[in-house]
């Protein structure tokens, strides 16, 4: 349970935070995705077109834990499955990719066929009105305390979704100019999708799990992912929104690159050292993460979590542009309540960050 | 050319990922009259081998370790008519999949890739596999080895239940259970009781080899 009481709403703590000024604690986002369904005791599919659901979890998840952010999220494939890919709802686990829209022959001989792709209407094309509504219902909620975000998946990542990953990584060898075609009717999508989400009063937040290291190198990463994502970033830039981007697994060597990309936040996984993270763009970037979300969160004790938390607030927490205490992806939706809990309340044991003298004075 | 020397090209052009030359260079395997397995070990598998290294050493990404194989498979497919049955001696029997829930088979194909490569016989459950399916197709097919992947937290529990449902048939020993994937640590591998980690597809196959490896000297062999 929430033993101590914090002194700031999550968007003063923010806000004093960004001015350098005096905080009580360390922003902290344990990454709360279909937990929040565990939260109010409903199925994982019941969010299914049920964007009042999906707000009613999000709010109570809030409530319960009292983190920094708030994402709406439920799974990666809402733009693909608005573009005519299949998603599988299984009745009490987060949803996967079925057939990709896009069925490419083994010999790669239909790419035609991607021409064929137009981009999603947010306002009416598959679950994307649900999320939308989801995203008013929170903010008109919760949104004068804590800030809100709305997820997007990256336009590299969507393609994977619209032809199937293995075709995809195939393409960047094979043909790039597929490629190109798929992420370019992604970003249209992403653009949509991204302005009816700012109209909902919420900031949207970045994620491409494909443009990881762990999966194409650093230099497919700058020919086919970067381009889009600037494109993406640039244009929430505009509206006047900061951009958080999550890149799973390992992403040392695009960091540079993400930063270029324009990205205000990094979101690094778990697979990356978040201290040579700190090192190498820390001074141009903040940053956020990174306690395992399932050896740590899901698995480990509370014991566990604290001295995770504590590890990584030492690590980070001096960060020049900032730091805020994180899960390395989404957290598990079996995740224990009381290991969300715990990570927070060693935020507000380590207390104010500027009081700190050196990273051995950090205890909790 | 010498043999060698043609094998050895074969090797590279699996390594660059040519599929037009691996074909060239196999057909001309054949003519040369070079034995058809001997060029897949020497030449198709070795350069799988190095793509492999290439994989682990982090100068080959997913997309190229795909391509290799594909090149790779080209070059089978020219050859494979040519193979004598006697020389088709497999190093052991391996049912993998993705565990029910998860649909991410990248990481598996590879897998699979390495291990046929490396040697071994396997059959590909696919994806979204109930865990009573690994079982049951283990004992079908007579496996020595059952490997489950996930690249989801969510689905993790279904590998336990591998080992679990083995342990309460009393088949536990029968079979050595490797698990691999994106959250899956060395720890959770033990935790389940699992007799084995791989860290990614180049390792599965040291893994492999070295689990039976154990089974003969316990066995006594």
């Amino acid at each position: 349970m929430t033993e101590w009481k914090d002194e700031m709403t999550a968007i003063e703590r923010m806000t004093a935070y960004a001015k350098g000024e005096d905080i009580d604690r360390l922003p902290c986002v344990p990454i709360v995705g279909n937990t929040a369904a565990r939260v109010i005791g409903v199925k994982v599919s019941d969010f299914r077109g049920n964007g009042e659901l999906i707000a009613k979890a999000h709010i109570a998840a809030y409530k319960l834990f009292h983190y920094d952010n708030i994402r709406v999220f439920t799974d990666l494939y809402t733009q693909a499955e608005a573009m005519g890919s299949e998603v599988i709802y299984p009745e009490d686990e987060t949803a996967y990719l079925g057939q990709p829209v896009i069925k490419l022959d083994p010999r790669l001989s239909n790419l035609d066929e991607i021409d064929k792709l137009r981009p999603a209407d947010p306002y009416k094309d598959g679950n994307l009105p649900e999320h939308l509504k989801a995203m008013r219902i929170v903010v008109d909620a919760v949104g004068e305390e804590v800030p809100v975000g709305g997820a997007v998946t990256g336009p590299f990542t969507n393609s994977s979704f619209l032809v199937g990953a293995e075709n995809l990584v195939r393409l960047t060898l094979k043909n790039p100019e597929a490629v190109h075609k798929l992420c370019q009717v992604s970003l249209e999508s992403n653009l949509r999708y991204v302005d009816a989400v700012i109209d909902a009063g919420v900031t949207p937040s970045l994620t491409d799990a494909m443009s990881s290291s762990t999966v194409i190198s650093p230099r497919l990463f700058r020919k086919f992912s970067l381009p889009y994502l600037k494109k993406l970033i640039d244009h929430i830039h505009d509206k006047g929104k900061k951009v958080t981007l999550h890149i799973c697994g390992k992403t040392d060597g695009i960091w540079e690159d993400m930063v270029k990309a324009g990205a205000d936040c990094l979101s690094i996984d778990n697979d990356a050292d978040i201290l040579k993270a700190k090192e190498l763009v820390g001074d141009r970037v903040m940053l956020m993460g990174n306690v395992r979300p399932s050896e740590t969160m899901l698995e480990g004790t509370v014991e566990d979590v604290r001295k995770a938390t504590v590890e990584v607030v030492r690590k980070v927490y001096d960060s020049p542009k900032g730091f805020i205490v994180a899960s390395g992806c989404s957290l598990p939706t079996e995740t224990p309540f009381e290991n969300i809990h715990e990570m927070l309340n060693t935020v507000r044991r380590i207390g104010n960050p500027f009081a700190i003298k050196d990273a051995t004075s950090i205890v909790a | 050319m010498e043999k060698e020397e043609l094998l050895r090209q074969i090797a590279d052009a699996v390594v660059e990922m040519e599929e037009d030359t691996v074909e060239e260079l196999a057909q001309q395997s054949l003519t040369a009259g070079i034995d058809a397995y001997e060029t897949i070990d020497l030449g198709l598998a070795k350069g799988m081998e190095r793509a492999g290294q290439l994989f682990d050493e982090e100068e080959y990404f997913v997309p190229e370790l795909l391509m290799c194989s594909d090149a790779m498979n080209v070059g089978i497919d020219v050859l494979k008519p040519h193979l004598k049955s006697e020389n088709v001696s497999k190093k052991g029997k391996v049912v993998i999949g993705v565990v029910e829930g998860d649909t991410h088979d990248i990481g598996k194909n590879l897998v699979r890739l390495m291990m046929e490569t490396g040697g071994f016989e396997v059959l590909d459950l696919g994806r979204d596999i109930p865990p009573a399916e690994f079982v049951s197709k283990a004992e079908e097919y007579g496996a020595d080895i059952i490997g489950i992947a996930t690249l989801m937290t969510t689905t993790m529990p279904g590998m336990k239940e591998v080992v679990d449902i083995l342990a309460n048939k009393g088949i536990r020993d029968k079979y050595k259970v490797i698990v691999g994937g994106g959250p899956i640590s060395p720890a959770f591998a033990k935790k389940i009781g699992a007799d084995g980690y791989a860290r990614n597809a180049a390792d599965a196959v040291k893994v492999a080899e070295k689990l039976l490896g154990n089974t003969d000297l316990a066995l006594g062999a």
